[in-house]
């Protein structure tokens, strides 16, 4: 079976060899390639290239077209990153600097024509050539109560949503929903296959349950209305969510969860069961100074937790550069070991 | 009637409602309680009980965080206004994102409890240098350096809080200054400090008000010795 047979019979409950093996490996592409990170996220070209080089040097299964991100950003007229030699580059220039900006702030009617989206169509194509029937394609949308920190920094967003001005807060989220509309459809008509929803106050480590049912649910079922859920993946940025997923499940009815690794995975596979994929996730920063033999302990430790009774899904938050290769390899072939039924 | 103030502040901002935690610091002021009353008597302990409940309560959240930093600064900033004599000041600290990082959400809840802590705070902005952090705290005579970052290669990198601690060691400066780290990597790898060379760091930055705290006592009880 292909590594897209293998997921599509995953969340089917069919029989599979083994579980899906995720690996999100994003900055890790320029090294492969010998570049400069501003360089190399500067073509579609380069990162698809990337993606692929890495995909078939480690052998995972997925591969992403996402480049950074602050990506999405690009696309509502931010036009300042910040690059690092050994990171992920950040939003150096806020599209929303003060309210009245949120006024202005204008949605593309097709987001598709903007020149920000040009690389990521380049870069979809590529992939969707080389690998497209055999691989799944993940790309990363942020939600509508999340992008708002992408425009104008977290800490003034959470002063607009913890504030008086709801006209103002509402606005903006209406356009940034209206975006993650347009953007949903472009990725999917571009031959993304894997939507991992950004959402990280869908999670009550951000805001508190009354707030989450008040205020992140309907956003989330705004977002999600128009394109419904095939293929999208709700993921809380590393937040634990095990205590809201029956409200997600029962409101929402997404088919994939992303668990937090700081959750207890046995209580979110027990929740899930076989209505959903639950996707067990490795604590990666750990992965930095760990030893190969302790990382093949904790991959072994979510394997035997989460692939009784299939639908479960093996992945990584976003790698840092600073990994050592050898604990990458040695968290593979665990997954692929201890993976097998 | 003290305590029923306490407890109806506290649980304001335990509810994230800024608008009831001044309702309840106007009528307090309304029923004769002194600005400075309020302060060290309401204010003060409120943050206190939120780093505790905060470190015990698993369900506690962001949007607490950031309201209990905010309700404690905009009322101290209001009671400031009122005092008869202008407060002791307990230290200065120095704070700001590392060299790369443009993350402010956790250095402003930071702020925002050292100023009810009666803490001055000198606010570096975001990206700074090793040197800019240094240079400030010798020039504004800071117990502590807060270095916040939300990245791995910000807080594992080498113009980052490793390079402070090498300007502080060449400069002779490390039993005036002392250095606390926090935000996401640190979370994640509780021995991750002590590889970047900091002194100390915070799981959240209500808590980061009291660990700065007790770090200015000790520089300060080390100079007076």
């Amino acid at each position: 079976m292909s590594p897209l047979e293998i997921l599509n019979a995953t969340i089917a409950g069919q029989p599979t060899p083994r579980i899906p093996i995720f690996c999100n490996l994003l900055d890790q592409g320029a090294r492969e390639l010998g570049l400069p990170l501003k360089m190399y996220y500067s073509k579609g070209e380069y990162v698809a290239a990337g993606q692929l080089k890495l995909q078939k040097k480690y052998g995972y299964d997925n591969v992403w077209s996402l480049f950074y991100v602050g990506k999405e950003a690009e696309l509502l007229g931010c036009n300042e990153i910040l690059y690092a030699d050994n990171g992920s580059p950040n939003v150096a220039d806020f599209v929303i600097k003060n309210y009245d900006d949120i006024a202005k702030l204008e949605i593309p009617d097709d987001i598709t024509a903007h020149p920000a989206w040009q690389e990521t169509a380049n870069c979809l194509k590529i992939l969707r050539e080389e690998v497209g029937n055999t691989h799944p394609i993940c790309a990363y949308l942020t939600a509508s109560t999340t992008m708002p920190a992408l425009l104008m920094g977290m800490d003034k967003w959470m002063e607009l949503l913890m504030g008086k001005d709801t006209d103002v807060r509402d606005e903006l989220l209406r356009k940034c929903s209206l975006f993650f509309e347009k953007e949903v459809a472009a990725y999917r008509a571009a031959g993304a296959n894997v939507l991992v929803y950004s959402t990280p106050f869908g999670s009550t480590s951000f805001v508190g349950m009354k707030r989450f049912q008040e205020f992140s649910l309907p956003w989330m079922q705004r977002d999600l209305a128009a394109g419904g859920v095939n293929n999208i993946v709700y993921y809380c940025g590393m937040a634990p969510f095990n205590n809201v997923i029956t409200q997600i499940q029962e409101t929402l009815c997404i088919g994939s969860y992303y668990i937090s690794p700081m959750s207890d995975l046995a209580e979110a596979k027990a929740i899930i069961g076989k209505t959903a994929l639950t996707c067990g996730v490795i604590e990666d920063i750990k992965l930095i100074h760990w030893s190969p033999t302790q990382t093949r302990e904790e991959v072994k430790r979510l394997c035997e937790i989460g692939k009784v009774g299939g639908h479960f899904l093996f992945g990584t938050g976003v790698m840092p550069l600073q990994i050592p290769e050898e604990n990458i390899v040695a968290m593979l072939d665990a997954a692929f070991e201890y993976g097998r039924f | 009637m003290i305590e029923d103030i306490i407890k109806a502040y506290n649980e304001a901002v335990y509810e994230t409602d800024k608008d009831t935690a001044f309702e309840v610091v106007n009528g307090a002021l309304a029923q004769g309680m002194s600005a400075e009353d309020i302060i060290f008597q309401v204010v003060i302990p409120a943050v206190e009980e939120m780093m505790s409940l905060i470190v015990k309560d698993p369900d506690a959240n962001l949007a607490q965080h950031f309201m209990t930093a905010q309700i404690a600064a905009e009322v101290t900033e209001k009671m400031l206004l009122l005092f008869k004599f202008p407060p002791e000041i307990i230290g200065r600290v120095v704070i700001g994102t590392a060299a790369g990082d443009l993350h402010s959400l956790g250095k402003r809840i930071v702020m925002g409890c050292l100023k009810a802590l009666m803490v001055e705070v000198i606010d570096l902005g975001v990206n700074v240098t090793a040197e800019k952090f240094v240079d400030a705290a010798v020039a504004h005579d800071a117990q502590v350096i807060g270095i916040s970052a939300m990245m791995v290669h910000t807080a594992m990198g080498e113009h980052g809080c490793a390079e402070v601690r090498k300007l502080l060691k060449e400069r002779g400066l490390e039993d005036k200054i002392k250095v606390i780290v926090g935000g996401a990597p640190y979370r994640y790898d509780a021995e991750l400090y002590k590889n970047v060379g900091a002194d100390t760091w915070a799981n959240d930055g209500v808590s980061a008000g009291k660990v700065i705290v007790d770090l200015i006592k000790e520089v300060k009880s080390h100079v007076t010795a």
